[in-house]
């Protein structure tokens, strides 16, 4: 909320600059966006009387003016505006002048003819139609009043003063006008408040009855509901301090009526409505919910359809308003406005919020309303209203008024205990000093004995329940600078991270120490990507956990898979021209429940990603056969898998028969789909849940072997469709017992061994554990390898 | 006999100094004292030499022998200790040659900052847990005095899976979670990933992590958050580094606070990264309202509590002076490979 510094300064002395005041406020509570000051999109503007304006002997249009700037000498100004004459004041823009949007005002020569500055109008100086009158017409700007030549005209236009931006946070609505900011500001500066003696002269005959109607017909939506009467209604601007305070909190002046309205929704946090009451149908107002599928146009033109939770104003027929949110076109304040019904009323927060929302409109009103406007200063604020009536001279106020209040707000009190406060915060603050404390907020409050604190809430400070709330306005008014950094005195508790932590950690070592890059993609995707994946119509991953309302298409829907994320940061980075890559992403997925209105089970899911430098297949399988060895974990391994995946270069890898991990290449028309061209990407998704509960303990080490090992080779034929990763398993159940190691050293392809025929070698070591092997055992074991492979894969020893 | 036995010695030892490899040393004595050597056969010799001069012929082919065997010796020392030295300089290699490339690999920075954050409070003794991302409107607002068209949730613009489900906007559900299970003393803090409708920019993102900490004991005061606060920013950002509390609001905590931390880069002086005021904004914090307690079932007359939340992105930037926060969603490998 803007506020002008002056407009504070009416009702407390502030005596130090913007800058410290605002410091003042942060530090208790009150947060500050910034300090600004109006006018400052221009400097060096005065104002001019024009002592001569002759036509421009080269020019159609323009004019020479010989202007005093309040300087020796009369300034020769050249302007083109029609208005311009001899005896007008205007607003001369002097030589090395800036205006808004950039402009510098220079001396130079306009058609032959020296110009000294410029006669500016309100757009070049980029303020507002009404904050001047006639500042919005054509042509430059006339200054009506009789001011010194050479006089800034930011004097005259009332600009100039400091604009304190404030941030007020969701608990202090109070402070969303000018009285709740003085009445703050007076406890922080430990000053007085002091608030306008509110007295409205009446005149006329009649009371409001003899004007108007109101019904309220649902008071729980509306809790209370004032209006008062002004007849004689003479529209015209406002007076220049109303215009300039209203222009520094950034609303435009319109007219007398509306100013009045907007000026006492800031100074009192009451938004208000001002009628036309001749253009209220038979002069009746009520406040009512809408029907089902009633149309309403509101004051910008736009039309809505309305629904029974919404609270309207209407005539005896139809809506003419939203309550608390927007007026309607018809009775809206025009030129001949000739008298005045002024609404200030109390709607619900809630139910004001949900009907912005669902309308999709938020009005300064709206936004007050649903954080709390308390409805037992109403009739106050609208009482200001009729009082500026009477300042202003605008009207006549009309004797009585409405005011529909049936559950006046119950005043709310506690008993806080000091001792308990001191505990909270951790200071020792004194009884008394809290005691003051709390009256200089206008809590009413009485130190009972010496731990005691009775304290009366004022209305408006809705935020006030319990005596945690008072700690803090204790605290806050004594200095969060007085808090003392101590440790908690506490029982001592084991530091730890829960398991699942621990192992997410592990594997995250584990892949960096391989030499992978961690990376971070968002948790929610596009559903054409999981498209992109080629993923059969009844594939699970294609039901997702839905967005209500997504930033995006491309952020709508809860991962199922990590690949699609992966594939994306692969295609980034070739696209950034980085040719080779190792990454890994460790997030969750999120499966929908089967129940509606259940949380989605959210899984953990590792996904790995290679691309470019020397990486194939084999480079990914290493890296999932290696991590999952740090977990004790060995897993068979069968082509298999997704169709994302390349058909002849994809695994899936089960231990105990369950699914564990699946890699491969992407699938070339999957790359495509994901504008990856140029090189091959590997993927490996490791199903962490699954793999978690496979950990095995580390049970103790093996004694290191007291007997020689031998090592014997064999190379044998077998077709190329079979797995040499496959007979090295068979090697490995065919040895037995006295097995120690089994490694293939050679891949031979050649014409002497025949067409689809491939030799594979393989370097086996014997050992037992309590003896020296003897020939006899080792031809024996090495036999019934030979026979496996022979009646397994057709192998033949290779001559 | 004699004379040949010098002019032997002579020689000899004149071609050992001359050797120039161990080599020709072997050669050397080989062919003097071998088997079929010069000296050997001198001494076979020896038995057609009148007995009487036996003795002495024998006492001086034994010392000639003994002077050569030590000149080899010396000599094959020197020269191996010559040619070691020789290997040695023609081993010489370019060390400023790069090794072959290897990646090295690296935790995301985000998980770099997190992990050291996790660690200082769990080494004060807190547990770390966990909690659903999609979480239930009850846990993520309501417990926390947060009711259903509170202008506070403006603060915070929700993802919505239905009308009681949402994407959690911060980790305090973990909290309101932990706090109906659990009897005090409770210690926890819960790190994870929240979301936001905010669209990405420098200083937001709609996907980012928090940590959250929670304790909920007997006579926890306010010093008692801002000392844990001050622990935190010294062994985060280094020794000087200091809390600075502005009061605030946050509808679970009572009396709340906005937690500034000095500004790392100026130490405090005022530069263009504190916009001058030596202070960073970083987190809210405060003691935990005693509403909250009651709805969670935890007795406010008895335990009191504090509670703060961070973001990790946030620490992050500030700890690796990392410009802009879409650095850290967008996986460009020439940033994340700075990390390693």
């Amino acid at each position: 909320m803007k506020v002008p510094m002056k407009w504070l300064k009416e009702y407390v002395d502030i005596d130090m600059s913007a800058e410290e005041y605002a410091s003042r406020m942060v530090m208790t509570g009150t947060a500050v966006e910034g300090v600004d000051k109006t006018g400052e999109q221009f400097d060096k503007v005065v104002v001019g009387k024009v002592l001569s304006c002759v036509d421009h002997p080269n020019s159609d249009h323009l004019h020479i003016c010989m202007v005093d700037v309040g300087g020796e000498e009369p300034l020769q100004i050249v302007c083109g505006a029609p208005n311009v004459h001899e005896g007008m004041r205007v607003a001369a823009a002097l030589d090395g002048a800036h205006l808004p949007g950039g402009v510098k005002i220079k001396k130079g020569k306009m058609r032959g003819e020296v110009s000294m500055g410029m006669l500016c109008s309100g757009p070049e100086l980029d303020v507002p139609a009404g904050l001047y009158p006639h500042i919005g017409d054509e042509g430059i700007i006339e200054i009506f009043e009789d001011v010194a030549p050479g006089t800034d005209v930011k004097e005259v236009f009332g600009l100039g003063d400091d604009i304190i931006d404030f941030e007020i946070l969701a608990n202090r609505p109070d402070c969303l006008s000018v009285w709740g900011l003085a009445r703050e500001s007076s406890a922080v500066l430990e000053n007085h408040f002091v608030m306008p003696e509110i007295a409205v002269e009446e005149k006329g005959t009649g009371t409001f009855d003899d004007y108007a109607k109101v019904k309220v017909l649902d008071d729980v939506t509306c809790p209370r509901y004032c209006a008062r009467i002004v007849t004689n209604v003479k529209i015209g601007p406002s007076p220049k301090w109303m215009r300039e305070y209203l222009y520094g909190a950034g609303v435009r002046p319109i007219n007398n009526i509306v100013d009045i309205t907007n000026f006492v929704m800031l100074e009192t946090g009451h938004p208000m409505h001002a009628f036309d009451l001749s253009k209220v149908k038979d002069q009746t107002i009520v406040v009512r919910r809408a029907k089902a599928g009633e149309h309403l146009t509101t004051l910008d033109g736009k039309e809505h359809v309305l629904d029974e939770s919404m609270l309207v104003i209407a005539d005896n027929e139809n809506a003419t308003g939203l309550a608390g949110i927007m007026g309607g076109e018809e009775s809206e304040i025009v030129n001949d406005t000739a008298s005045v019904l002024f609404e200030c009323a109390a709607f619900e927060r809630a139910n004001n919020r949900v009907t912005a929302r669902k309308l999709g409109i938020r009005t300064e009103s709206s936004g007050r309303f649903e954080k709390g406007v308390c409805p037992d200063t109403a009739m106050e604020a609208l009482n200001r209203a009729c009082m500026l009536v009477n300042m202003l001279e605008c009207g006549d106020v009309v004797p009585g008024a409405y005011d529909n209040y049936p559950r006046p707000q119950e005043t709310k009190e506690i008993d806080a205990s000091v001792s308990r406060i001191c505990r909270r915060i951790g200071v020792n603050v004194p009884g008394e000093v809290m005691e003051d404390i709390l009256n200089r907020l206008y809590i009413d409050t009485t130190l009972v004995g010496e731990d005691t604190l009775h304290c009366v809430f004022p209305a408006y400070r809705q935020d006030m329940e319990n005596e945690a709330d008072v700690s803090e306005e204790v605290l806050r008014m004594y200095g969060y600078d007085h808090i003392p950094s101590t440790l908690m005195n506490a029982v001592t508790m084991p530091g730890y991270r829960n398991e699942k932590l621990v192992f997410n950690d592990r594997v995250k070592a584990a892949l960096v120490g391989m030499g992978l890059y961690e990376v971070l993609n968002y948790s929610f995707i596009s559903p054409k990507w999981i498209d992109k994946l080629n993923l059969p119509e009844d594939d699970a991953r294609r039901n997702a956990v839905v967005l209500r309302n997504p930033l995006g298409e491309d952020t709508s829907v809860m991962r199922t898979s990590l690949v699609p994320s992966m594939l994306n940061t692969v295609a980034a980075n070739l696209n950034r021209g980085i040719g080779e890559g190792m990454l890994f992403e460790l997030s969750k997925t999120f499966v929908p429940a089967e129940t509606a209105g259940e949380l989605p089970a959210e899984r953990n899911a590792l996904c790995v990603g290679i691309f470019g430098g020397d990486a194939d297949f084999y480079t990914v399988k290493n890296i999932v056969t290696w991590l999952l060895a740090k977990f004790g974990v060995t897993a068979t391994i069968a082509t298999a898998g997704d169709a994302y995946y390349h058909p002849g270069r994809k695994a899936v890898m089960d231990v105990e028969g369950k699914q564990i991990a699946a890699l491969g290449e992407i699938h070339p028309d999957v790359a495509e789909a994901f504008d990856i061209s140029g090189k091959r990407v590997y993927v490996a998704e490791i199903d962490l849940d699954a793999l978690r509960p496979l950990e095995k303990d580390f049970y103790g080490v093996k004694p290191l072997p007291k007997f020689p090992a031998v090592s014997r080779d064999i190379a044998v034929v077998v077709d190329e469709a079979v797995g040499a990763g496959t007979m090295m398993d068979a090697i490995r159940k065919a040895a037995g017992k006295t097995l120690e190691d089994v490694k293939l050293f050679d891949i031979y392809r050649g014409d002497k061994l025949g067409k689809g025929k491939k030799s594979v070698a393989y370097a086996i070591t014997l050992r037992a554990a309590d003896r020296t092997l003897t020939d006899e055992e080792i031809n024996n074991t090495m036999e019934k390898v030979l026979k496996a492979l022979n009646t397994q894969f057709g192998a033949e020893l290779r001559a | 006999m004699e004379n040949k036995l010098r002019e032997i010695q002579l020689r000899v030892m004149q071609s050992i100094e001359e050797a120039r490899q161990s080599a020709n040393l072997e050669q050397i004595r080989v062919s003097i004292l071998g088997k079929k050597g010069e000296l050997t056969g001198l001494l076979r010799g020896m038995g057609k030499l009148p007995p009487e001069e036996r003795p002495k012929m024998g006492q001086l082919v034994n010392d000639v022998r003994a002077a050569i065997e030590e000149k080899l010796e010396a000599r094959a020392a020197e020269l191996k200790e010559k040619e070691k030295a020789a290997r040695l300089e023609s081993e010489a290699i370019d060390v400023t040659l790069p090794g072959p490339e290897r990646g090295a690999g690296s935790l995301h920075p985000m998980n770099i900052a997190l992990q050291k954050m996790i660690e200082i409070f769990v080494g004060m003794g807190y547990e770390a847990v966990e909690g659903p991302e999609v979480e239930f409107d009850h846990y993520n607002f309501e417990l926390l005095n947060i009711p259903k068209n509170h202008p506070a949730r403006d603060a915070q613009d929700t993802f919505y899976v239905d009308d009681n489900i949402v994407l959690r906007t911060h980790t305090s559900p973990v909290q309101a979670r932990i706090m109906t299970t659990r009897k005090p003393p409770i210690r926890v803090i819960c790190p994870g990933r929240v979301y936001r409708a905010d669209e990405a920019d420098a200083t937001h993102s709609p996907v980012f992590h928090q940590m959250e900490g929670l304790v909920i004991d007997e006579n926890i005061t306010m010093g008692d958050l801002k000392g844990t606060l001050d622990e935190f920013a010294r062994q985060m950002f280094g020794e000087g580094i200091r809390t600075r509390f502005r009061p605030s609001f946050f509808p679970f905590t009572e009396p709340s606070a906005e937690v500034d931390l000095t500004c790392a880069n100026c130490r405090g002086e005022g530069c263009r990264m504190c916009k001058g005021t030596g202070w960073i904004e970083v987190l809210g914090a405060g003691m935990v309202n005693p509403r909250v307690l009651e709805m969670c079932g935890i007795d406010s007359t008895k335990y009191s509590g504090f509670a703060f939340g961070m973001g990790v992105e946030r620490m992050a930037l500030l700890k690796y002076n990392i410009p802009n926060l879409r650095y850290l969603y967008e996986n460009d490998l020439r940033f994340l490979t700075q990390y390693r």
